[in-house]
């Protein structure tokens, strides 16, 4: 039946046009060339295209400081306004709610968290550390 | 990616000479560039951005902690310096300290608030990180600098819609949109994919009304016709739009008849309930009178027929199939075996079909060969009788050896056929003559990649890793740098990686198949990696709902099973570790388990093993120098420091490094029963009693009648009854309250026990789990649990790997040989073929 491949003949192969590359390596030399390439000829042709595209400078102008005004607005949609007065209150809430640094360790120690997650953790359940670790180790899955 | 020169207190040559270095780097010339910088540092050895660019320049080079200590230095020298300053982020990047380099970047830029090149770095940092805030305000400044790039205006979008204000991503679209002075033409690529993109983003806001108005409105020409009709038919049956939507899906069918989704969209906007088998039956028997070949239309209706419909659908459907002898035959129909009826009714049939009983009937098929196909017929019947026997839901293994034998006698060229013969002897617990079936079937057709790489994988399961490597050697590029496994390394070939490493591990070559789950775990960290080219790429070219799907993607890369596959076994061996140091040094006692052997026959083992090491570290060397490792670029290689995973056994932390893999199984594949009770076995010993716990109560939500959480939970009690320093008592107070719910206090735990046997009776890995709990709590009860077990394999439902794992139980209570003798005898028994039983007996 078939003869074994020679070892130089890779499943694939196209004589024509180029290989895909074959090793990591190739891979990261092909995109550190193409990330090469760009560099200096994007410009350029990204010049071109605006031009081509007949982009209207001075539209593009009044454009961006359109949308400079908009972020000083606060850029707050009508939609998310309930959803993110919410999530203020909360965190004003947690804010206040004092946690116990002896806690914060206790639960460092002892569910692998950072100070942060920790500290977190703690103040969401009103600083109450047994609450908090119970809500740790329930919450799975 | 180089900062541009700040060449201050530099004379003109001076100058020239920095620009030159930057270049180089660019360039990737090291060596010149470092020529070029000490030859300013002659001049101005005190010059903080030149010393910069050469630790920028032997990082490249391999050297990241000369050069961290030499960007340290440039930075004392000019802490004004942006280019310093931007060299540090750099290197904390190729470190992967994102978040060093962010803060190093964000320095960097407050320095040189105008710099492009900060500015976009930082910002491929940000959205790598996920920091989608962060990544907006890095956006928005990039835009500012150039506003007439719509690139720069597509990437803002982006990240504004990743940070889910999807308002004001529309918004930026638009206002780019409003600037063009007419539409664009159809050839324009980057804007036909945006205004799609605005069209999901419009979609996802909720606003399908508008979305399909916009549509209608802005994509009538797009080249992306396939896209536009999805999109149109989605929004219309959102909308309630019925009969649009059903006509624009029978536009999409009529282009491509096998899309099920499609079907489905079909179906709803017919308004045809699942119920209305009726209904159902006609749509779906129109469409196949209209595609005779399709197979969508014809497969689909097996799934909600019943009776006599289905017998009737599923006996035209199979004829076609095995008139013309299509060998994924099985493989499309197995789906139905749950159900234990249709089940049933398909074995009628194809054992009518393989008797012969009823001519078949021509299907409309063309390409009718005159004589072979009445033959043709029976014996894809009997090769589907023979895959039917050998399904796990349908099993009977002698049977399925019958069907199989008579296929291949009838064509003995099949490599199908062939291949399902070194399954069903895989089934019947033989991995050598299953091997050599596989190799006979690859050797039919040597060419072929997919029988190649079935027989490689069947020669690991018979833990022969050398001729596996040397059929797959057959279409790797040899010459990569480490040979075929190298060049497996570099394509990525995850499932040889991984069925590898388990060979290993059942050979108890802990070192080797360490090695190879790390392999797998670096290369997920690879697959994160890989973002990097497509921040950048994508945005340069276009495909942007491509982008955004793969950064969601990438969020839940670690979930992918190959993932927690390698990560529980990479576990398991850490604990092993643990639990036996010597294994670390030990383990090339050709396999042997250390535990049989008292410490002087160990030492006098460990000693032989290490000279034969020796030996062989000494030949390999020997080997290496003849040929001077040198790569394509004829550069030195990189040399594997640790090619068999010692030095990864020899951790002095098994359990924190078994974290590594822990940490991420939990946070992605947390419904995975295996994934928690690994997890259980690190943290226990870790006495990190509050996760242990965590991890329980995950599994028993999971499976409350698991047989490995059922001794879990025994264990963790027997632990804390037995702490050295009593935990802290808010730590008590949580296990107290939380984990008296799965098993009270008060339990008598030899009654919870035997109510579990009670109840589970009639599994073998239940009554094992039983046995493992009854040996925790009376050791005395060794010499009955080493009869009962013996019982376990008389149980109806019991399997092989329940067989085997009984075998590793008695290893691991050290029974005497005369009960693992008896339990040989009788597994020998039950499975003739299995050669775990077989060896030991003769």
């Amino acid at each position: 039946m078939a003869e074994p491949q020679p070892s130089s003949v890779q499943e694939g192969m196209d004589p024509e046009g180029p290989l895909p590359p074959a090793s990591a390596e190739d891979r990261k030399a092909a995109a550190a060339m193409s990330s090469l390439e760009t560099r200096g000829g994007d410009e350029e042709a990204e010049a071109k295209k605006s031009n081509n595209k007949q982009i209207d400078q001075e539209a593009l102008g009044k454009a961006i400081s359109r949308l400079e005004q908009t972020d000083k607005a606060g850029k707050v949609a009508p939609g998310d306004t309930t959803k993110k007065e919410k999530e203020k209150e909360e965190r004003e809430k947690r804010a206040k709610v004092k946690v116990d640094q002896a806690d914060v360790s206790l639960l460092v120690e002892e569910l692998d968290l950072t100070k942060g997650k920790a500290t977190e953790l703690l103040k969401a359940h009103e600083g109450d550390a047994v609450k908090a670790m119970r809500a740790f180790v329930t919450a799975t899955v | 990616m180089a900062p541009p020169p700040s060449p201050q207190m530099l004379g003109s040559k001076e100058r020239s000479l920095f620009t030159q270095v930057v270049k180089n780097y660019e360039n990737k010339q090291y060596k010149k560039g470092l020529k070029a910088a000490d030859q300013i540092l002659r001049r101005s050895p005190n010059h903080g951005d030149t010393i910069a660019m050469k630790a920028l320049i032997i990082n490249c080079q391999g050297n990241a902690e000369e050069a961290f200590a030499l960007a340290k230095v440039a930075l004392k020298l000019s802490m004004k310096s942006h280019v310093c300053w931007h060299v540090y982020g750099l290197l904390y990047r190729s470190a992967k300290d994102f978040e060093e380099a962010i803060k190093a970047y964000k320095s960097a830029l407050r320095l040189e608030p105008e710099s492009q090149q900060i500015q976009k770095d930082l910002a491929l940092l940000q959205i790598q990180t996920r920091d989608y805030q962060g990544y907006v305000q890095s956006r928005r400044a990039i835009l500012q600098q150039r506003t007439s790039w719509r690139q720069n205006w597509t990437a803002l979008a982006i990240a504004q819609h990743l940070a889910g204000d999807l308002t004001n991503a529309e918004r930026t679209l638009s206002t780019f949109e409003e600037t063009l002075k007419g539409v664009p033409p159809k050839t324009d690529i980057e804007h036909a994919e945006a205004v799609l993109y605005k069209n999901v983003i419009i979609a996802e806001m909720g606003e399908t009304e508008r979305a399909l108005e916009h549509l209608d409105a802005a994509a009538k020409n797009n080249p992306d016709r396939t896209s536009v009709m999805e999109l149109r038919a989605n929004h219309l049956l959102t909308l309630g739009r019925k009969e649009e939507a059903a006509k624009v899906y029978r536009m999409l069918l009529a282009r491509n008849p096998e899309y099920r989704d499609y079907f489905e969209g079909l179906q709803s906007a017919l308004g045809i309930e699942k119920s209305d088998v009726k209904a159902l039956k006609n749509l779906y028997g129109d469409y196949a009178k209209q595609n005779p070949r399709g197979d969508a239309a014809r497969r689909i209706p097996l799934d909600f027929l019943e009776g006599g419909d289905f017998r009737e659908a599923a006996d035209q459907y199979l004829r076609h199939m095995l008139h013309k002898g299509i060998p994924s035959t099985f493989a499309n129909i197995k789906a139905l075996y749950p159900d234990t009826s249709k089940r049933d009714a398909i074995l009628e049939l194809v054992e009518g079909y393989a008797a012969g009983e009823a001519p078949p009937v021509a299907n409309g098929s063309a390409e009718k060969q005159p004589n072979s196909d009445k033959d043709l017929f029976k014996i894809s019947a009997r090769y589907f009788l023979a895959q039917h026997y050998n399904y796990h839901l349908s099993r009977d293994l002698n049977k399925a050896m019958k069907y199989i034998d008579e296929a291949i006698e009838s064509v003995p060229e099949s490599v199908d056929y062939h291949m399902a013969k070194a399954r069903i002897l895989k089934h019947y617990g033989d991995p050598k003559k299953a091997a050599e079936m596989m190799e006979e079937a690859r050797e039919l057709d040597l060419r072929d990649r997919y029988i190649n790489t079935k027989a490689a994988k069947y020669h690991l399961r018979n833990n022969d890793n050398e001729a596996a490597i040397q059929i797959m050697s057959k279409f790797t590029r040899n010459e990569a740098h480490g040979g075929p496994l190298g060049d497996l390394h570099d394509m990525q070939c995850v499932w040889y990686i991984t069925e590898d490493g388990e060979s290993y591990l059942r050979q108890g070559k802990l070192g080797l198949a360490l090695k190879r789950f790390v392999s797998i775990s670096s290369i997920f960290e690879i697959w994160q990696e890989d973002q990097f080219d497509f921040h950048s790429f994508s945005l340069r070219k276009g495909p942007i709902r491509a982008y955004v799907e793969m950064v969601r993607w990438e969020d839940h890369l670690r979930e992918h099973p190959f993932f927690s596959r390698a990560a529980i076994s990479a576990a398991k061996i850490y604990v092993k570790l643990y639990d036996q140091p010597h294994l670390a040094h030990g383990s090339l006692i050709n396999g042997m388990n250390g535990d049989h052997m008292d410490s002087a026959e160990r030492k006098k083992a460990e000693k032989k093993a290490r000279k034969e090491k020796e030996k062989q570290e000494k030949a390999e060397a020997e080997k290496k120098d003849k040929k001077a490792a040198l790569d394509l670029n004829g550069e030195p290689k990189k040399e594997d420091k640790d090619p068999k995973g010692e030095l990864l056994l020899q951790t002095s932390e098994p359990l924190l490094e078994a974290m590594k893999f822990i940490t991420l199984l939990l946070e992605f594949s947390g419904r995975n029963i295996q994934a928690q009770q690994v997890g259980f076995e690190v943290f226990i010993r870790r006495k990190k009693f509050l996760l242990a716990l965590r991890t329980l109560i995950a599994s028993h939500a999971l499976s409350p009648t698991d047989p490995i959480t059922h001794e879990q939970m025994f264990r963790f009690q027997q632990s804390l009854s037995k702490l050295s320093e009593p935990l802290s008592p808010k730590a008590m107070q949580v296990i107290n309250a939380e984990f008296n719910t799965l098993l009270p206090a008060s339990t008598d735990l030899t009654k919870h026990n035997d109510e579990f046997l009670q109840r589970n009776h009639n599994s073998a890995s239940h009554v094992q789990g039983y046995l493992k709990v009854r040996q925790l709590i009376d050791p005395s009860s060794k010499e009955k649990n080493q009869q009962d077990i013996i019982r376990t394999l008389a149980l109806d439902g019991s399997s092989l790997e329940d067989a085997v794992r009984g075998l590793d139980m008695l290893e691991e209570w050290k029974a005497e040989s005369r009960y693992k003798d008896d339990y040989l005898v009788a597994a020998h028994e039950r499975w003739p073929e299995a050669s775990a039983f077989k060896q030991k007996v003769d």
